[in-house]
């Protein structure tokens, strides 16, 4: 294929060589049948997706294409005419399922026109929630198609204590509490009505099933986005040349929006210049260490300040809120509306915390300012993961021996969390963006247009669908919540971006920056969550008086049950058994994944060498490449210069000269 | 499903589709887009491949188009005559290697066309000087912009022959996962 790529060369690299047109056209044509008889030799899709990709003018793009067809046609036999046909309408059917499928894709124009206005890094913060949106929506189908539905139809209806207050929807109990909204309103029996339908299975293994391929789709994303984006990064990469010749966003079209681009870029080269010119200027030894101190002093500050949090959620927890639980009087209003103490406290540590280690971020001073947001984005994930650690470590060890079908009351809390935390989202809209942009461009003009700050945001979405992913166990409906509250941030904050907010400043590897979103969704976020239902699941005593797994030991028991009801030959309960419960099956398997890992370390570093030694051939063919250019046009104008001579004087016979006297020195 | 156009053969657009990145509807929807530019100009019926070639102020006056710096190379480098005016057959090409689609070698091809305003094949310092200009109009100082452009050559050229080679750029590009982004118009 390499050779498609330097195909043709529109005459000047050919031209410089001094071949004359004829030798050009026979040259072309030689290039363009390897290529056709090339193309021939491939698939179909292969085929047209290399031709898709020639470094041609649209013209000869369908030149090449009917001389492949042609070719084909001719190579083929007749009876192969209705497989060409049969392929053709195959593709055309491929195509119109892709456009079909295009309908289906919400928010396409939004998207487009956030990107025209403010570039691809904003948008990429918009594609995250999108994204997210996605999941929650699966979630949300198939709890309410295979643990909902058969709950509302056939089991029976568990009344409500109280009637309907408005408190409800803030604190999700009361009316709520025995609903199907909560893990305490399924109750296992298994249905006997036909058909049967064993409730405990089918919440164990659709919540199992949602989260595995949760699992696998983060993995993959992950997976491919480090290729895309950091494979490849070796070497320095200082950014001057890149910023000038590959950063320009062209999918910008908002005339403001240009401008403001334009501005950045210079602002962006003069900085990078002067960067240059210091670079000389080393550090004294007494300036490095009080850097040092200061980054660490910073260090204790904010993991201090994490902790601290953790306490206070911590003893919070412990001694106010369970106070509802016991007094357990519905129309104790005051007492029901005290539960939201905590989720309150939570929101504003999320809130007031990271502005807070903006500010100590103030006092350090970094070398690039890559590092400077990098930092600040682990020091945030340090505190919004301490804090969902905390409170499940409260909910996983302090509630269950203290109240009464407590998985509803974690769903409860998980669900006043989420709720608190949008409304603060809410007001961070109005008074974060809104208030401040007022107040930057009327009453202290030096402030400015605040910036949206994409790290923060992007923080605040992986924080809830933590939460989303938590609560999945304990309240199979709360993805109605989530995905409604994903709709309207993302209408609010478009809305909000145009009215008040500017593109970030600091654009530069967004790309890379967006890998470590998808990582971090996986690892701390994705990971925390699936291990906290994954100890409940294996380890917790379910509650004795509610929800589908009453009365057995651990909720896994189900899986048990299950397989001991099964005749004992079936292939179900034989992998079971034999496979899945003995550790000689684990620890092969670990082996196995720890020598492939290894092999594949090994041919990644031989790959690296490679990649090394391929640069430095590309530099040696550059300078034959120049020296034999060189030598070349020396060569040409030789020849030329010896053309415009007179032919006698190049003839190399003897030749006799008649006139031999008159060319003897005269004084013979 | 059915071929309810009357613009194009079905050869033709299965050309235009075996030849661009769009599905059928797209192509169309692209049609009519080109010939909103232009509609006394521009016929309803392709069927006999007529010559309608639209001038630059046209093509330039684009929405997608009307503020990009750098919309005067684009058009010419997509255009057959190199001088801005665009036939269909243009357009589609010139939408599809921007679409987001394209493959990076694609791109890296094209984008080096249009950072390359001598035609000569190579960016050299001027070319680099020209982009920068339009990029940053009166922001950077005659020095600046020389320290910059011999920077770019610095870190970029390989070969060491004092100007970009279209290896030396997607080089660049390979380094730049930013880059198949970026160098995206919607349309």
């Amino acid at each position: 294929m390499r050779r498609m790529s330097v195909f043709p060369q529109h005459g000047t690299a050919l031209g410089n060589l001094g071949l004359t047109a004829n030798e050009i056209r026979q040259e072309t044509e030689n290039n363009t049948s390897e290529l056709v008889s090339d193309l021939v030799n491939l698939s179909a899709g292969a085929r047209f997706e290399a031709i898709r990709s020639l470094h041609v003018p649209f013209n000869e793009k369908k030149t090449i294409r009917n001389r492949v067809n042609s070719v084909k046609l001719s190579k083929t036999i007749l009876a192969a005419d209705c497989r060409q046909q049969v392929s053709r309408s195959f593709r055309r059917f491929r195509a119109s399922l892709a456009s079909a499928m295009q309908h289906l894709v919400i928010w396409q124009d939004t998207l487009k026109e956030i990107g025209g206005r403010f570039g691809t890094s904003v948008l990429s913060y918009f594609l995250f929630l999108k994204w997210l949106l996605q999941f929650n929506l699966f979630s949300l189908i198939i709890n309410f198609c295979f643990i909902t539905i058969p709950q509302i139809v056939h089991a029976p209806n568990i009344s409500s204590i109280t009637g309907f207050r408005g408190l409800e929807l803030l604190t999700g109990v009361g009316y709520f509490n025995k609903t199907v909204l909560f893990y305490g309103g399924y109750n296992g029996e298994v249905i006997v009505s036909k058909p049967a339908y064993n409730m405990q299975l089918a919440y164990f293994f659709t919540i199992a099933a949602y989260l595995v391929l949760c699992g696998v789709s983060l993995i993959y994303s992950t997976s491919r986005s480090f290729q895309k984006n950091f494979a490849l990064e070796t070497g320095p990469v200082s950014g001057g040349a890149w910023r000038l010749l590959c950063s320009w966003d062209f999918s910008v079209v908002n005339e403001k929006a240009i401008q403001y681009n334009k501005n950045n870029l210079a602002i962006q080269l003069k900085e990078s210049l002067s960067e240059r010119l210091q670079e000389k200027n080393k550090m004294s030894r007494s300036d490095r260490i009080k850097h040092l101190s200061l980054h660490l002093l910073a260090w204790l500050l904010s993991l201090g300040l994490a902790l601290g949090s953790c306490a206070g959620i911590y003893f919070l927890g412990t001694n106010r809120e369970l106070a509802f639980s016991f007094s357990h009087d519905p129309s104790d209003l005051g007492a029901e509306a005290s539960t939201l103490l905590l989720p309150v406290v939570v929101s504003l540590f999320n809130l007031i915390v990271p502005l807070l280690y903006s500010l100590i971020s103030k006092i350090e001073s970094y070398s690039n300012p890559r590092a400077k947001i990098y930092i600040s984005i682990v020091r945030t994930v340090i505190l919004k993961m301490s804090i969902l650690g905390i409170l499940c470590f409260y909910w996983l060890s302090f509630v269950p021996t203290n109240i009464s079908c407590w998985e509803s009351f974690v769903g409860q809390s998980v669900y006043r969390l989420l709720i608190i935390d949008f409304i603060f989202c809410l007001l961070g809209i109005f008074f974060g963006e809104f208030l401040r942009n007022v107040i930057g461009t009327m009453c202290i003009q030096s402030l400015g247009v605040p910036e949206f700050d994409i790290a923060r945001n992007v923080l605040d979405l992986i924080y809830g669908q933590t939460l989303a992913w938590i609560g999945i166990y304990f309240s199979p409906l709360l993805p109605v919540m989530q995905v409604l509250k994903l709709f309207i941030i993302f209408y609010l904050k478009k809305i909000s971006l145009s009215m008040n907010c500017q593109p970030p400043k600091h654009t530069g590897r967004a790309a890379q920056i967006q890998t470590v979103f998808i990582a971090l969704l996986f690892f701390p976020s994705f990971v925390g969550a699936l291990s906290m239902v994954a100890f409940t699941v294996w380890s917790l005593k379910p509650s004795d008086q509610c929800g589908p797994f009453q009365g057995l030991n651990t909720p896994f028991h189900t899986i048990f049950n299950w397989t001991h009801s099964l005749p004992e030959t079936h292939w179900v309960r034989w992998i079971f058994e034999n496979i899945l419960r003995s550790e000689l099956f684990y620890y092969l398997i670990s082996l196995i994944v720890l020598v492939i890992t290894y092999f594949l370390w090994q041919i990644t570093r031989g790959r690296k060498e490679l990649i090394k030694t391929l640069r430095e051939q590309i530099v040696n063919e550059g300078k034959d490449k120049a020296f034999l250019l060189n030598k070349l046009q020396n060569l040409q104008k030789e020849r030329r210069e010896m053309a415009s001579y007179r032919p006698q004087d190049f003839d190399q016979t003897p030749h006799f000269n008649p006139n031999w006297m008159n060319t003897l020195p005269m004084d013979m | 499903m059915g071929n309810k156009q009357t613009i194009f053969t079905s050869q033709q657009l299965d050309a235009y589709q075996d030849c661009t990145y769009f599905t059928r509807k797209e192509i169309l929807r692209r049609f009519h887009r080109y010939r909103d530019l232009a509609p006394q100009l521009v016929p309803l019926d392709y069927k006999n491949q007529p010559e309608v070639r639209l001038p630059y102020e046209l093509i330039g006056s684009m929405p997608e188009l009307k503020d990009n710096p750098f919309r005067q190379r684009i058009a010419e480098v997509f255009s057959e005559d190199g001088e801005g005016n665009m036939t269909l057959d243009d357009f589609l090409d010139m939408f599809s290697v921007l679409s987001e689609m394209a493959p990076r070698d694609l791109k890296a091809f094209y984008a080096f066309k249009i950072y390359d305003f001598n035609n000569d094949d190579f960016i050299c310092k001027s070319d680099l000087e020209k982009t920068l200009n339009k990029l940053t109009r009166n922001e950077l100082t005659e020095d600046e912009v020389r320290m910059v452009c011999e920077k770019v050559i610095d870190e970029a050229d390989l070969d060491n022959d004092g100007r970009l080679s279209l290896e030396d750029f997607q080089n660049m590009i390979v380094r730049a996962p930013d880059f198949l982004s970026t160098f995206h118009i919607r349309i």
